[in-house]
């Protein structure tokens, strides 16, 4: 299988000044193929998030190679974007100035970036809300423009962190599947941070476990149920022996006291 | 709507149509009724109680007085000395203030140096000043908006600092992620968060700078709003200085609800407002 992203022995260690050093990261190794949807799901500090940031250029690893399609990553770059746990919309821009920002960074001009917001707006379901602002929308909408915003930069990877943990249950169900949908139309490469299990096998070709702090990928299970997955599928047998079979090994890695 | 196809008739609509209508601006009708049953009960009062023009006045006196200060051009000249102060020492307040904010919010050190120096100025009652600053400054225009800008630079500057400590790190992550640079930070995040601030800051500044022209202008002032007010009530002319009294109000209610007014037709994406 061809890496398309690639990461090799990414070590990280935040130093804060005047307190003890931080190993976040400790040579964390990832592969992902062109077009496949990985999660990496972990207990919670594991570093899993810190990961994403790093590859998204935002840290800078203290040591290791990470490289999209063969090309070394150093800084942020127009071949990724992130979808954040928060949103992170502009509360003074509207969906479709909000969902046209990467497009603006670049310099596209204005009628173009329209254009273009208006075709994501309508991939992600949210026609009619373009001159909203972002708390007048409620969460699952939020993160649609959260969503439409990566995309519109069409990046070739797709950097999900935690993306529907600020959402109620039923709108993250709504959600997933939204997100697969919208994969399958815009092809995209995704890893998709989660600490939820069930999320993590519905969505992905590949669930990474990793370890606790300093998190390490400790294994990886493939999630070889057909597609288009539908939400019949999460009753069936297999889908709960693969949840089970992830559980199995995150829950060694778990704190026994139940906090961070 | 059906309610009123049943009873038909063409009196019962008009009325239905006139309490809606009511009903839809009641709170600025509301308003208005306590200001004006405020100023009839003042006036009636003293069709019952014998009033002292020497001591006290009523509204129909106060508008004789509005009319005879604005045919002798008196009131507005008065309103233009004061004016140029007011807007000096505010804009001066307003620039040195921001600045003065915005270093001690990027800048850690400096803010935990001069916060609480800062804090304990802005919460003294700097009008106790007003003398000194006639002395060291005189009794013209330097003067009065000096004493303008010491009570106006604080809110300015508190709200600054406000502004800047507030700017979403996420926002900051999104820009940066997207390829943007220090500029486009500046522009695209930090601006528009601190801006909503700076607004709010100026709404208290007006309030303070017009204390700022009165007690200015108590102290020296040969003309000006301020200086008509003390004049007037040293000559006994109550009615004339409620004019003055009135006018300052009139002021300060125009600019406190047109940066209200401002506020929200600039910033339509702040919550409830």
């Amino acid at each position: 299988m061809a890496s398309y992203i690639s990461a090799t022995n990414v070590n990280l260690t935040f130093a804060p000044k005047n307190r003890a050093p931080v190993n976040a990261l400790n040579d964390f190794n990832v592969d992902v193929a062109e077009g496949e949807f990985v999660s990496i799901v972990g207990p919670s500090g594991c570093g899993k998030s810190t990961f994403l940031n790093v590859l998204l250029g935002l840290i800078p690893p203290n040591s290791g190679e990470m490289a999209i399609h063969g090309k070394k990553i150093a800084g942020p770059g127009q071949d990724r974007a992130m979808v954040f746990q928060e949103f992170g919309l502009l509360p003074w821009r509207t969906v479709v100035d909000n969902i046209g920002l990467g497009l603006e960074l670049r310099g596209v001009g204005a009628a173009e970036r329209k254009s273009v917001a208006q075709k994501f707006i309508k991939m992600v379901g949210l026609v009619g809300f373009e001159s909203h602002y972002p708390h007048e929308l409620s969460g699952g909408m939020k993160q649609r423009v959260g969503l439409a915003r990566a995309l519109a930069t069409d990046p070739q990877v797709l950097l999900m962190d935690e993306p529907f943990a600020a959402l109620d249950a039923q709108t993250r169900d709504l959600m997933q599947a939204e997100l697969l949908r919208i994969w399958h139309e815009a092809k995209k490469t995704v890893l998709f941070v989660t600490h939820q299990i069930e999320e993590a096998v519905y969505l992905s070709d590949r669930v990474i476990v990793m370890t606790k702090r300093p998190g390490r990928s400790k294994r990886i299970i493939d999630i070889n149920l057909p597609r288009p997955r539908d939400y019949e599928m999460r009753v069936s047998q297999e889908f709960n022996e693969l949840k089970l079979e992830v559980w199995n090994e995150l829950k060694d890695e778990l704190n026994q006291r139940g906090d961070d | 709507m059906a309610r009123i196809g049943v009873r038909g008739s063409a009196g019962g609509l008009q009325n239905e149509g006139l309490k809606e209508l009511v009903y839809e601006h009641r709170k600025a009708l509301l308003g208005c009724l306590s200001v004006t049953v405020f100023f009839v009960f003042w006036e009636t009062f003293y069709e019952f109680v014998e009033l002292n023009e020497m001591f006290m006045t009523k509204p129909s006196l106060i508008a004789t007085g509005l009319m005879a200060l604005i045919e002798d051009g008196q009131l507005i000249n008065d309103i233009g000395v004061s004016a140029a102060p007011f807007f000096i020492g505010f804009l001066s307040a307003a620039i040195v203030g921001v600045v003065l904010g915005v270093v001690m919010g990027w800048r850690t050190r400096v803010g935990y140096a001069l916060e609480p120096l800062m804090t304990a100025l802005y919460a003294s009652p700097l009008v106790a000043i007003a003398p000194l600053v006639i002395i060291f400054f005189g009794v013209g225009v330097s003067g009065k908006s000096i004493l303008i800008f010491v009570l106006c630079v604080f809110p300015f500057m508190f709200n600054a600092y406000a502004g800047v400590t507030s700017v979403d790190a996420l926002l900051v992550s999104v820009v940066r992620s997207l390829g943007g640079k220090e500029k486009d930070l500046y522009l695209k995040v930090i601006v528009p968060s601190v801006l909503p601030y700076l607004v709010a800051g100026a709404r208290y500044a007006v309030g303070r700078a017009l204390v700022g022209v009165i007690v200015g202008e108590f102290f020296a002032a040969t003309a000006g709003i301020g200086y008509r007010i003390a004049w007037f009530s040293d000559m006994f002319e109550m009615s004339r200085m409620f004019v003055c009294i009135l006018t300052m109000m009139v002021i300060a209610v125009v600019f406190t609800e047109g940066i209200r007014w401002a506020e929200r037709s600039a910033f339509p994406w702040r919550d409830g407002e």
